[in-house]
């Protein structure tokens, strides 16, 4: 199957966001879209997908011009798209998830055994040791992804969009899930692979394209380009060169955890940390790195052991006291944990301070518009109006609107969960800039990620944690990234005990 | 779509972009139906006039009460609740007000007698009135249950144990010389219900619009969970939700027994409820929370009301009206679902 896109355009109000985008993905090519937020690729593969429909240009399935409606059309045509948020039905069985919307029914009852049986087949067949009876709740991230892979596999699909598929998955997981792509490129289905992650692309794709402004500005075949020129396209300028972080001058002791558990989820985890210093803390999936800190902020405060706060003994029982006492967190999964997304851009970013610009109850707003703009401006934060909606922005500028919201508590200790998840390559380096200067004027930060790169581009000093508890400490020339997937993985019963954690 | 100019092109902007739109063009429509609808036999324009404005009066005292209970609706409603039991403890913080304030009432026998006792027994009915509404917000926030199984309880529990406890002594009377408090004319109109509820609706729109307290209530409806670790003491506003709602439901209930001068306990507010939600939806409020406005929440009274006046001047018989109250909480919300795909 062929599929072309021939001088699509499309606006949304006065904005024209694609000027004529051409591309075209042959069956069994595995293609990276690769652009920055708001470079057109959604737009692009919404139109494909069904949802939007251009304003100019055609879409060509096998040279026949179509004109998707709805998504149901776009299926009908063998085209499925995977969205980056994942859509199971955690209360029903893998192969109930498979044949979702589809059934399969003699009569008028569901036909269980057939669905059960074509389920079974389709995942032998592509190699899949999950199942089809386990509870999709039960499955772990990867797990889920690939049943929604089967899921576009059962409608016959011959073409397959995967927006960000990774960003939620650990590195093990991310073989998986390349060995299943690869096979089904194998057989002939197209792949359109959207993705932040160059490594990652390089790896697995065999053509780019990459989307700038709405418009197409490279494409060919990837054996032919480095990483470095696929970001120098993407973002439009050469990248400036990094440095691996190193400590500066450190100050005193901020926050002390002296063994510290709760339940399953962590056990005994102690470490510390110093003014001025950003510490990292990596692993796999379930490794319990977020739990630890969401005990801390007071969000589940029932643990044991004892902290430290600047020397005194701390311990939040909500997250308004962690707040007053000078903790902040930023957590990962940006739009369930962060984003209010019916308050404008002003209020998100001052959500944690408002009590600040408050007279008997009565909010001041120039005091408030005064204490974001700092932050807003520092932080190149692109915004129309102030009492725009926070989701008017790009994931990376929203990003940065919740660093503000932060950075204006003016905490002792600043931890950020995933900073850059699903945040473009120019405003990564912005929010890596953003944390690097926090830290050089004083505060204690800490940086949870499961990018390897991440921690050693940021951080002086990184614990690893495995299964709940920290497995290794490094610093300076120890911190690369083979060394943090030394310790991350554990020993080589890793995955066994990594899925136990998930469940 | 390409963007025009002139009237189709604001027309346009606004129906996409101005939530308030539609709801203000439904009522637009209804009141331009309502004024045809009184008719062209009049002598002079004067003459016309005078039924006019007499014909408005009727309306919004008439959905005065219902106004004031569904502005606390809108509150819980954008919270992320629901409050059911807002007839129920209309009831009975209007018993307590009539047991207080009875000739031979608790408050005669502690000695407190005229508007001294009025305004004693017009604030403890208050103050009682958010202690229940504080009783579901306790329910709902500390104790982790869902706010329409909470409500569905309470609404049961408030009403029946007000109608037993009302039944065993004797029935408290309303001393008619407070009946001022709601029926003062004002150039031989009675207007007072209407001060009462445009006032509750300015502070509301206040505590909505510019206190610490309205953007919470936003926060916690829109998402929970961020508005927990941004350090929004989520379990506070939700209960702060609640008592207000309860508050100004037994106010309703004050304003309610000075203008009629009685209650009858098991019939006085029900279906409040679902008045209340019918109109906090057609103003434009999202049902599952963080969208909602107190103008909103007016228009939608507004426009369930002069729909009624409408059908009572067109003479539809009083059983069909209340199918004519579903149709128009249905056709809004498809009206406004365009604004949530576009």
């Amino acid at each position: 199957m062929r599929i072309e896109f021939d001088q699509i355009h499309k606006s949304f109000g006065p904005t024209e966001v694609l000027h004529g985008v051409s591309l075209s993905l042959e069956g069994g090519q595995i293609l990276a879209l690769l652009g920055e937020n708001g470079a057109g690729k959604s737009t692009l593969m919404n139109i494909l997908g069904g949802l939007l429909r251009p304003d100019a240009g055609e879409v060509r399935v096998d040279g026949q011009p179509v004109q998707f409606r709805t998504p149901n059309d776009s299926i009908g045509h063998g085209i499925a798209f995977i969205h980056q948020e994942l859509s199971p039905v955690n209360d029903l069985q893998v192969y109930e998830n498979v044949f979702l919307g589809r059934e399969l029914r003699r009569g008028l009852f569901l036909d269980r055994a057939a669905m059960r049986s074509q389920a079974a087949q389709l995942l032998q067949s592509l190699d899949i040791p999950i199942d089809v009876d386990s509870h999709m709740r039960d499955l772990d991230a990867s797990s889920k992804q690939i049943v929604e892979i089967c899921r576009a596999l059962q409608c016959q699909a011959r073409v397959i969009i995967m927006d960000e598929p990774t960003t939620s998955l650990a590195e093990h997981e991310i073989a998986l899930l390349f060995t299943l792509v690869r096979n089904l490129a194998a057989q002939g289905v197209g792949i359109i692979f959207i993705s932040h992650k160059l490594n990652e692309v390089k790896e697995l794709c065999s053509r780019y394209a990459v989307l700038r402004n709405g418009a197409v500005v490279a494409e060919g075949e990837m054996a032919d380009v480095t990483t470095e020129e696929l970001s120098e396209w993407i973002v439009g300028h050469e990248l400036a060169h990094w440095q691996p972080a190193r400590a500066g001058q450190l100050g005193s002791e901020v926050l002390r955890v002296d063994g510290i558990s709760r339940g399953r989820e962590f056990r005994d985890v102690s470490f510390s940390v110093r003014a001025g210093e950003i510490l990292g803390i990596t692993g796999l999936l379930g490794d319990g790195r977020s739990e630890v800190f969401r005990s801390l902020f007071g969000d589940t405060p029932d643990y044991e052991g004892r902290v430290f706060l600047e020397g005194r003994p701390f311990h939040a029982r909500n997250t308004w006291s962690a707040v007053r006492a000078g903790l902040a967190y930023v957590p990962s999964n940006r739009k369930e944990n962060a984003i209010v997304p019916d308050l404008s851009v002003l209020f998100n970013g001052t959500l944690a301070t408002l009590r600040a610009y408050c007279r008997c109850g009565w909010l001041c707003r120039p005091r408030q518009e005064q204490d974001f703009q700092g932050p807003a401006r520092d932080f190149r934060v692109k915004y129309g109006r102030l009492d725009d909606l926070i989701t008017t922005l790009s994931g990376g500028n929203q990003q940065k609107v919740i660093l503000a919201r932060w950075l204006t508590t003016h905490p002792r200790l600043l931890v950020l969960d995933n900073p850059t998840q699903g945040v473009d390559i120019g405003a990564k380096q912005e929010i890596y800039d953003i944390v690097r200067r926090v830290a050089a004027e004083g505060m204690a930060v800490i940086v949870l990620s499961g990018e390897g790169q991440e921690i050693v581009r940021l951080c002086s000093r990184a614990l690893v944690m495995y299964h709940g508890t920290i497995v290794g400490e490094l610093q300076d020339d120890e911190l690369n990234e083979h060394e943090i997937m030394r310790y991350a993985t554990g020993s080589k019963t890793a995955t066994a005990h990594a899925n136990q954690a998930g469940e | 779509m390409k963007a025009k100019h002139g009237f189709i092109g604001w027309f346009q902007a606004q129906w996409t972009g101005n939530p308030l739109f539609s709801t203000t063009l439904a009522l637009a429509v209804m009141v331009i139906l309502q004024t045809l609808a009184l008719g062209t036999d009049f002598d002079s324009f004067g003459d016309w006039w005078t039924t006019f404005y007499r014909n408005w009066i009727i309306v919004l005292r008439n959905n005065a009460t219902v106004g004031i209970v569904s502005l606390g609706m809108a509150f819980v409603i954008i919270s992320g609740g629901i409050d059911l039991a807002v007839g129920s403890t209309f009831v009975a913080a209007g018993a307590l007000f009539l047991l207080l304030l009875d000739g031979g009432g608790w408050l005669a026998a502690i000695g407190l007698t005229g508007w001294p006792a009025f305004a004693a027994a017009a604030l403890l009915c208050v103050v009682a009135g958010a202690l229940l509404g504080g009783v579901n917000g306790v329910l709902v926030a500390n104790g982790g249950i869902p706010p329409f199984i909470v409500t569905l309880g309470t609404m049961k529990i408030f009403r029946s144990v007000t109608q037993d406890f009302m039944q065993r002594g004797h029935n408290p009377s309303f001393p008619q010389e407070f009946a001022d408090f709601s029926c003062l004319t004002f150039g031989g109109q009675m207007v007072m219900p209407i001060v009462y509820w445009l006032v509750v609706a300015g502070l509301l729109w206040v505590l909505s619009r510019r206190t610490v307290f309205g953007s919470h209530v936003v926060a916690v409806g829109s998402n929970e969970r961020a508005a927990k670790l941004a350090g929004i003491q989520v379990r506070s506003v939700k209960r702060r939700v609640y008592i207000l709602a309860g508050a100004l439901v037994s106010f309703a209930s004050v304003i309610q027994i000075c203008r009629i001068g009685s209650m009858d306990y098991s019939n006085a507010g029900s279906g409040y409820e679902m008045d209340a939600i019918a109109a906090v939806i057609v103003g434009g409020t999202r049902m599952s929370g963080g969208r909602g406005s107190i103008v909103g929440t007016m228009l939608g009274v507004l426009i369930i009301g002069v729909m009624n006046n409408l059908l009572n001047l067109m003479g539809v018989p009083p059983f069909l009206r209340e199918a004519f109250k579903g149709v128009v909480v249905v056709a809004a919300v498809l009206l406004q679902r365009k604004e949530a795909t576009s």
